[in-house]
């Protein structure tokens, strides 16, 4: 269990693994994540699981290369064992019909953003999506992206690929041109927070998929804590999505750099070897 | 401001605010999604229902003797942050809600009690402040049992 | 428990046992002072993780093993929660069969290299030892005697497979590897059923692993008995997550007839007070995973840990007690400990309060933290302080502990570890709609069978109990193990006719 069945990657930072892994194939539904270890001395790490093949008993992580294990996890090859993968954790997007749905993804959110948008559209929505993104090579999942979407917008800050500028400026433009009854919006903690001040303006109900650092993934711990509502919530059972309008990013921010410098250090370290 | 120019004026305040309690918390009853918080609710409903038909009996004339002793104050829920009542929310979290409740009408019979010369008004409103008090005590003293159990 | 006084009787009339009693006389026995526990120098230990307590050499168990009179009622076994043969073990300590002294221990205890070292044994079997109840003196020491029995038989290769019932190849499934799923597994597997243990993380032995540190509970004693286990044919799966991987009914239809639920109260207690959820502020529960099970103080493991310069630790149980000592062993200058009543009502362990006071740890009694401030990065700082005073007792005898207005004051800290309680782990009772829950969420069951409002599951331990023992959970995985065995037979039967 665990084995490497495909790796491809997207660009030199962002990678797909697709794992066996059938019982949580299975089990899984849009907007679930997977706790990941790797060697006896590895952290756990949380990561969505894009997609699942039922039939072959598989899911398709997507992974950006930001620290230590993340790196670990691109240089296994096709063939090699994930040390420990659990799951399903979470809950279940709620799937219904709204009408016009705006799905905004930042960089490698995208990825915990397919499943959701690709649920949505068989649901019967309109999906219109922004792909946003530093730069071209953090754009990822442009075609899967398009299947599932009515219209598709690109943006990066520096305007190598798609329209030069920010989500939020991608976002405005849409919803100047027409009317959207529900926002869902996954990317870096900076861009969900001004993703949401734009929807919230707008009266635009939103959700969020936070994306905190967790250590067991099954509510013991409580390392993934934000607010949302004035209320403290753990992201790995209550979550990972919560209305959007309601979460303190700004704590959230916080809480997600307690490690920066260790995590810095460990990650130059590990290069040099 | 509220005037009363009677006993019965208070006592009917008091009643009417009892009753409000009493529909508060058959609101959170219905909507809350665990059992137990439900339960918890329509023992709070109990509770604030007795209250009330106390209440009830002093305006037909039963005399209640106020005990002179303070009743103690754990003051839990002075220093957490505020609880909003939401249909998930866990029994620690209602007993949190209850406290504040229960305190908010303690200071409100106090502030009466302390603004009020007639001393026969002034004994009924200490009475109904030591009442919401010991309800008070209570759940601080559940709270304390099995929320700090460690602390 | 009368059948088994019988046998306890019957075996202390056996002619070893007598002959070992003439020995030597009672009242040369009574001379012999209680054993001092040898302990790593308190400034030495509070910088590694070396477990504190040396244990005991053979002659000096011995010693402490004549102590015990071999009492003809003896009181100590009705304060076991799992009804050890406690003379016997003793007395076979004492004429120096090691091995049969481990065998008569793990005839009721799954897990006695534990159980000597985490037990609060004051307030269990010592409490009832003759010499406390009737001779008002420092009762035998019959947990570092377990401890003892158990490490020998670890050492020395030992390990014998206890008897097994035939193969009967009916499935059981418990949900959780603590120490009550342990327990139950291990009785169940005795009795020949194929038992799988299910745990969500990825290393077995759930508390025992993530929450007591190895300075008093090394993690390779836990995986030597887990091995032992597996030898009698138990399967471990971790990474799964009973209700998420895999729900109860799926596991129904692959064959599993009865579940035992032991999935603990990992549920952390915050305060609900302002900053708390500032960078640096911690559970019990993650402070100490991330160091016990997740290996964060060790430079070569990936995990990180903050333990900064001025530690509070706000609880007074175990847990807030095995936090700040791992704290002081991160490299903390002020390793405090925060408690909103006094010293004589902690309910941690004496023996572990010591130890802590040995290693530098600051107590602060009858105070309480209402307020926590951050620098602009968000990581906190300073903590603001109340003091308490204990009020009467009340209706149930407990005094209060009541602040005082006024008496506020600033303490500078780094990092905080709140360790005030838990609650039951909440996705059981989530994903099983029908099940009787209690308002504080614990798995109601009934007291004799463990038995759930489900007809086919079972619980014990944290799960029931809320926060308490490793051999309170151990007694309740056992209670299980015997409901689950009538409860399957009467099926078969059913199923047969």
């Amino acid at each position: 269990m665990n084995k490497i069945i495909d790796k491809e990657f997207f660009s030199n930072n962002v990678f797909k693994l697709v794992i066996e892994a059938p019982e949580i194939a299975k089990a899984r539904k849009a907007g679930h994540f997977v706790i990941v270890r790797i060697g006896d001395k590895g952290e756990r790490i949380p990561l969505t699981i894009t997609a699942a093949d039922v039939l072959n008993g598989t899911i398709t992580l997507v992974i950006q290369c930001v620290g230590v294990t993340s790196k670990k996890l691109s240089l296994l090859e096709i063939g090699d064992f994930i040390t420990d993968v659990a799951g399903p954790l979470g809950h279940a997007t709620h799937i219904e019909i709204v009408g016009t749905l705006l799905a905004a993804g930042g960089g490698v959110g995208v990825a915990p953003m397919l499943p959701i948008v690709e649920a949505m559209k068989k649901a019967g929505n309109r999906v219109i999506t922004i792909l946003a993104a530093r730069t071209k090579d953090l754009i990822i999942l442009e075609e899967q992206m398009k299947q599932y979407s009515d219209e598709l917008h690109i943006w990066t800050d520096d305007g190598t690929y798609g329209n030069k500028g920010l989500v939020t400026q991608g976002m405005e433009e849409i919803i100047q041109k027409e009317k959207i009854n529900q926002a869902v919006i996954i990317g870096p903690a900076v861009m969900m927070k001004y993703a949401s001040l734009v929807t919230k303006k707008h009266n635009i109900p939103s959700i969020a998929s936070l994306n905190t650092i967790m250590v067991d993934g099954t509510g013991m711990c409580g390392a993934c804590r934000v607010s949302v509502d004035g209320k403290t919530k753990f992201v790995c059972v209550d979550g990972p999505e919560f209305d959007a309008h309601k979460v303190d990013f700004d704590e959230m921010l916080f809480r997600l750099n307690a490690y920066s410098e260790q995590e810095k250090t460990a990650y130059e370290q590990y290069l040099k070897q | 401001m509220i005037n009363f120019n009677s006993i019965d004026d208070v006592l009917n305040f008091a009643i009417a605010e009892e009753q409000a309690a009493i529909d508060l918390y058959t609101l959170l009853a219905e909507k809350a999604v665990n059992p137990a918080v439900r339960k918890t609710f329509e023992d709070f409903i109990q509770e604030e229902t007795r209250h009330r038909d106390k209440l009830s009996q002093m305006k037909e004339g039963k005399k209640f003797t106020l005990q002179p002793s303070e009743v103690q104050e754990m003051k839990i829920s002075d220093y957490t942050l505020t609880i909003k009542p939401s249909p998930d929310m866990t029994y620690a979290d209602a007993l949190l809600y209850a406290m504040n409740k229960e305190k908010a009408a303690f200071k409100l019979y106090t502030h009466l009690a302390a603004r009020t010369a007639a001393p026969e008004l002034k004994k009924i409103f200490l009475l109904l402040a030591q009442e919401e008090s010991n309800h008070k005590l209570h759940f601080e003293i559940e709270y304390d049992d099995h929320v700090l159990n460690e602390d | 428990m009368d059948e088994s006084l019988i046998i306890t009787e019957t075996e202390r009339n056996q002619e070893w046992r007598a002959e070992l009693r003439k020995n030597l006389k009672n009242k040369d026995r009574t001379a012999i002072p209680r054993v001092k526990m040898p302990e790593v120098d308190p400034q030495i230990r509070n910088k590694s993780f070396i477990e504190v307590n040396d244990g005991l050499s053979e002659d000096i168990a011995i010693r402490e093993a004549q102590r015990c009179l071999d009492c003809v009622d003896p009181t100590c076994i009705s304060g076991c929660p799992v009804g050890i043969n406690i003379p016997k073990f003793i007395k076979k300590i004492e004429s120096k069969d090691f091995a049969e002294a481990i065998k008569t221990l793990k005839e009721t205890n799954v897990l006695p290299a534990v159980c000597g070292r985490v037990c609060p044994q004051e307030v269990q079997c010592e409490k009832q030892c003759f010499y406390t109840q009737k001779l008002k003196k420092q009762p035998v020491a019959i947990g570092y005697l377990e401890r003892f029995a158990a490490d020998y038989e670890r050492k020395n290769g030992l390990a014998s497979t206890p008897e097994i019932s035939e193969s009967n190849g009916i499935k059981v499934a418990v949900v959780g590897s603590g120490p009550a799923g342990l327990t139950c597994a291990c009785d169940l597997a005795k009795m020949g059923y194929d038992v799988t243990v299910f745990e969500a993380l990825h290393e077995i032995g759930g508390v025992l692993k993530y929450g007591i540190p190895e300075f008093r509970l090394p993690n390779e004693i836990i995986d030597f008995e887990i091995n032992q286990l597996k030898k009698i044919g138990i399967k471990f799966i971790p990474n799964f997550i009973v209700g998420k991987t895999i729900s109860f009914d799926d596991l129904k239809a692959q064959g599993f007839v009865s579940f035992f639920v032991g999935s603990g109260a990992g549920l952390p207690n915050f305060m609900n007070i302002p900053g708390e959820n500032f960078v640096g502020i911690f559970s019990s529960n993650e402070y100490l995973t991330r160091v016990n099970l997740m290996g964060a103080a060790k430079p070569d493991y990936d995990t990180p840990v903050i333990s900064g310069k001025n530690v509070a630790v706000i609880g007074g149980g175990n847990t807030a007690i095995d936090s700040v000592r791992t704290a002081k062993r991160l490299g903390a200058e002020r390793a405090m400990i925060i408690y909103r009543r006094s010293k004589e009502e902690m309910p941690a362990r004496v023996e572990e309060v010591k130890h802590a006071e040995e290693e530098g740890i600051e107590f602060f009694m009858l105070s309480n933290p209402i307020q926590y401030f951050a620098d602009e990065k968000g990581r906190v700082k300073q903590m603001k302080i109340q003091k308490m005073i204990l009020g009467e007792p009340d209706a149930s005898g407990r005094r209060r502990p009541v602040p005082q207005e006024g008496s506020e004051y600033i303490v500078d800290v780094d990092t905080v570890v709140v360790s005030v309680g838990v609650s039951p782990n909440p996705l059981i009772a989530q994903v099983l709609k029908d099940i009787n829950i209690s308002k504080w969420g614990t798995i109601v069951v009934d007291e004799n069978k463990m038995q759930s409002s489900i007809e086919d599951i079972f619980a014990g331990g944290d799960i029931v109990r809320g926060g308490a023992t490793v051999i309170l959970a151990m007694g309740d995985g056992r209670k299980a193990s015997v409901a689950m065995h009538e409860y399957i037979q009467q099926k078969v039967k059913q199923n047969i006719k």
